[in-house]
């Protein structure tokens, strides 16, 4: 295809998109609003999953020391309870420790870094891996009862449940996107529809001096591109410009919630909008051509 | 060149549009194809642009053969094709210039050959004057000249006219007719559908008489015959 005619295709784009303005705004905000639905059943998944890592990367049981006890004694009951029925393996650490493997949990924090940095208000502790998970009742309370023990902490159904969940969400996902994408790729097609409907006089004078097929579609196949692809931008601003605030806010509210950084949302969502808009414009493109533009 | 083998066109209604033509036709020749209202004129000139395809028999032109030509490649028999339509099927929303130009943007061509064919077309046309006026804004005379500039932009060597002179009055048609005359001797082949006899018994062309689908006489130097 020649320079001239990819010029003459865009202007004659244009001209189409400008001309149906109403439908034109329709269709942007259609695809804007299911790609923004898309966006915000991504965020939900991607923050469970960031939570359900982080959880997971923790071990099982926490054993917290309480604090001015001497590392000599907190030795021998480490000695002493790597001993004890369904531990599998121990792990000590000290405060220090645990404050720098928070600042790697909660990364925008600020707040919160500062404050360990300052004074570290965190305690020495054992990381406790049990044989079997249903040991670790029995073992928690074992290390309650021991004088140095600060308290015990353990999460492993917290994580199964988080599992659970974000595959319901996964799946209530994809179905509310099913029923919005074909939704956006009616309103796609009709606006191309009305493009050709237009058109129909320079699209029979162009049949009639020679011009090529494709030469007639392109301009209606990329409207449906250049609709499916604004709207997906469209969401991709407003999705980008709500998880910032969104940070904020739970940074302030939450701030021990582990939420999933931007950068690790917007990758997500841009390129899952960004493909969907193609898409649909694509297959609107397609569809519309097959059923309204007989060449 | 142009040739109908034994060509009939049988419509989905069960109506025939011609029946059994054969017809051959020269490069450079001007022909007139006569005949009353629903004898077969257009059948047989859709015929010769692929909107339509023969039911049976074969159309040749020069390299083509009409019914086995791929849809996606008609456009490049159209190339070969200007086309005239009694009504101009111009475009209103564009001036003169543009919609002559819009022929020539359309088949690819740069813009550079656009602004050196389309005012030279216009000339010929005798229509430089009006090349920013729209359709409407012409006469009827004017308008059909627009149609003939587009389609003559782009070089075509068959010139195919169904009734361009149909809505005209009879001094107008002439002029008409001695354009395409002007643009035969300038090469082109023209090959015109009309009604207009005064015109047809004068011009001393080719005739082609068709009625009821069948072509019933065809004379180097004819007369349109007809009391109409
Ligand atoms: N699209 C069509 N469908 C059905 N019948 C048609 C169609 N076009 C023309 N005909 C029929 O074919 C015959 C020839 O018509 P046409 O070619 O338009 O004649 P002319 O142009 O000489 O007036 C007429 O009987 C007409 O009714
Ligand atoms: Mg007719």
């Amino acid at each position: 295809m020649s320079l001239n005619s990819i010029g003459y295709i865009v202007k004659e784009t244009g001209r189409n998109l400008i001309y149906n303005t109403w439908m034109t705004l329709a269709s942007v905000s259609t695809v804007a609003i299911s790609m923004f639905v898309l966006s915000f059943f991504l965020v939900l998944t991607v923050n469970m999953n960031h939570v359900t890592s982080v959880l997971q990367s923790q071990v099982e049981m926490r054993v917290f020391i309480k604090p001015h006890v001497s590392r000599a004694k907190e030795m021998t009951l480490l000695r002493d309870s790597r001993h004890w029925s369904g531990v599998a393996k121990m792990q000590f650490f000290t405060k220090q420790e645990a404050a720098n493997t928070l600042k790697k949990e909660f990364p925008n924090q600020k707040n919160l870094l500062t404050l360990i940095s300052k004074s570290n208000p965190l305690f020495d502790g054992f990381n406790v891996y049990t044989k079997r998970p249903s040991d670790i009742p029995a073992l928690a309370s074992r290390f309650r009862k021991q004088p140095i023990v600060h308290n015990v902490i353990y999460e492993g159904q917290v994580v199964s449940r988080l599992s659970r969940l974000s595959v319901i969400l996964k799946w209530a996902g994809w179905g509310i996107e099913g029923l919005l994408g074909l939704a956006t790729l009616f309103i796609i097609v009709n606006t191309i529809r009305l493009a050709v409907f237009a058109r129909r006089r320079e699209v029979s004078v162009m049949k009639l001096v020679g011009a090529t097929d494709w030469f007639i579609r392109w301009p209606f196949v990329l409207e449906g591109l250049i609709l499916g692809l604004v709207g997906a931008i469209v969401a991709d601003i407003v999705v980008g410009q709500g998880y910032h605030w969104l940070l904020f806010e739970a940074s302030n509210a939450l701030p021990f919630w582990p939420m999933a950084s931007f950068h690790q949302v917007m990758q997500k969502t841009q390129d899952f909008t960004l493909g969907g808009g193609l898409l649909v414009g694509v297959l609107a493109s397609i569809v519309a051509l097959r059923r309204f533009l007989r060449v | 060149m142009i040739r109908f083998e034994n060509v009939s066109k049988r419509y989905a209604n069960g109506h025939y549009g011609i029946i059994d033509v054969n017809l051959e036709i020269r490069r450079g020749e001007f022909l007139f194809l006569v005949g009353p209202s629903g004898a077969g004129k257009s059948s047989l000139i859709r015929l010769l642009y692929r909107e339509d395809v023969p039911t049976t028999g074969e159309i040749y032109l020069d390299e083509f053969r009409l019914t086995q030509l791929k849809r996606r490649h008609v456009s490049r028999l159209r190339r070969q094709l200007g086309v005239v339509f009694q009504d101009g099927k111009l475009l209103t929303n564009r001036t003169v210039y543009q919609n002559v130009a819009f022929a020539m943007e359309v088949v690819g061509a740069s813009g550079r050959d656009i602004h050196k064919r389309v005012p030279q077309v216009l000339e010929l046309v005798g229509l430089s004057k009006h090349h920013n006026h729209y359709p409407h804004q012409l006469s009827g005379g004017e308008q059909q000249r627009v149609g003939i500039a587009r389609a003559l932009v782009n070089n075509p060597v068959y010139i195919i006219a169904d009734e361009p002179t149909g809505n005209l009055d009879p001094e107008t048609s002439f002029g008409i007719i001695k354009l395409l005359q002007e643009i035969n001797r300038r090469g082109a082949t023209i090959i015109m559908a009309t009604h207009a006899k005064d015109i047809v018994n004068q011009m001393h062309k080719r005739v082609v008489a068709v009625e009821n689908g069948r072509i019933i006489r065809d004379e180097a130097r004819g007369v349109y015959g007809y009391e109409s």
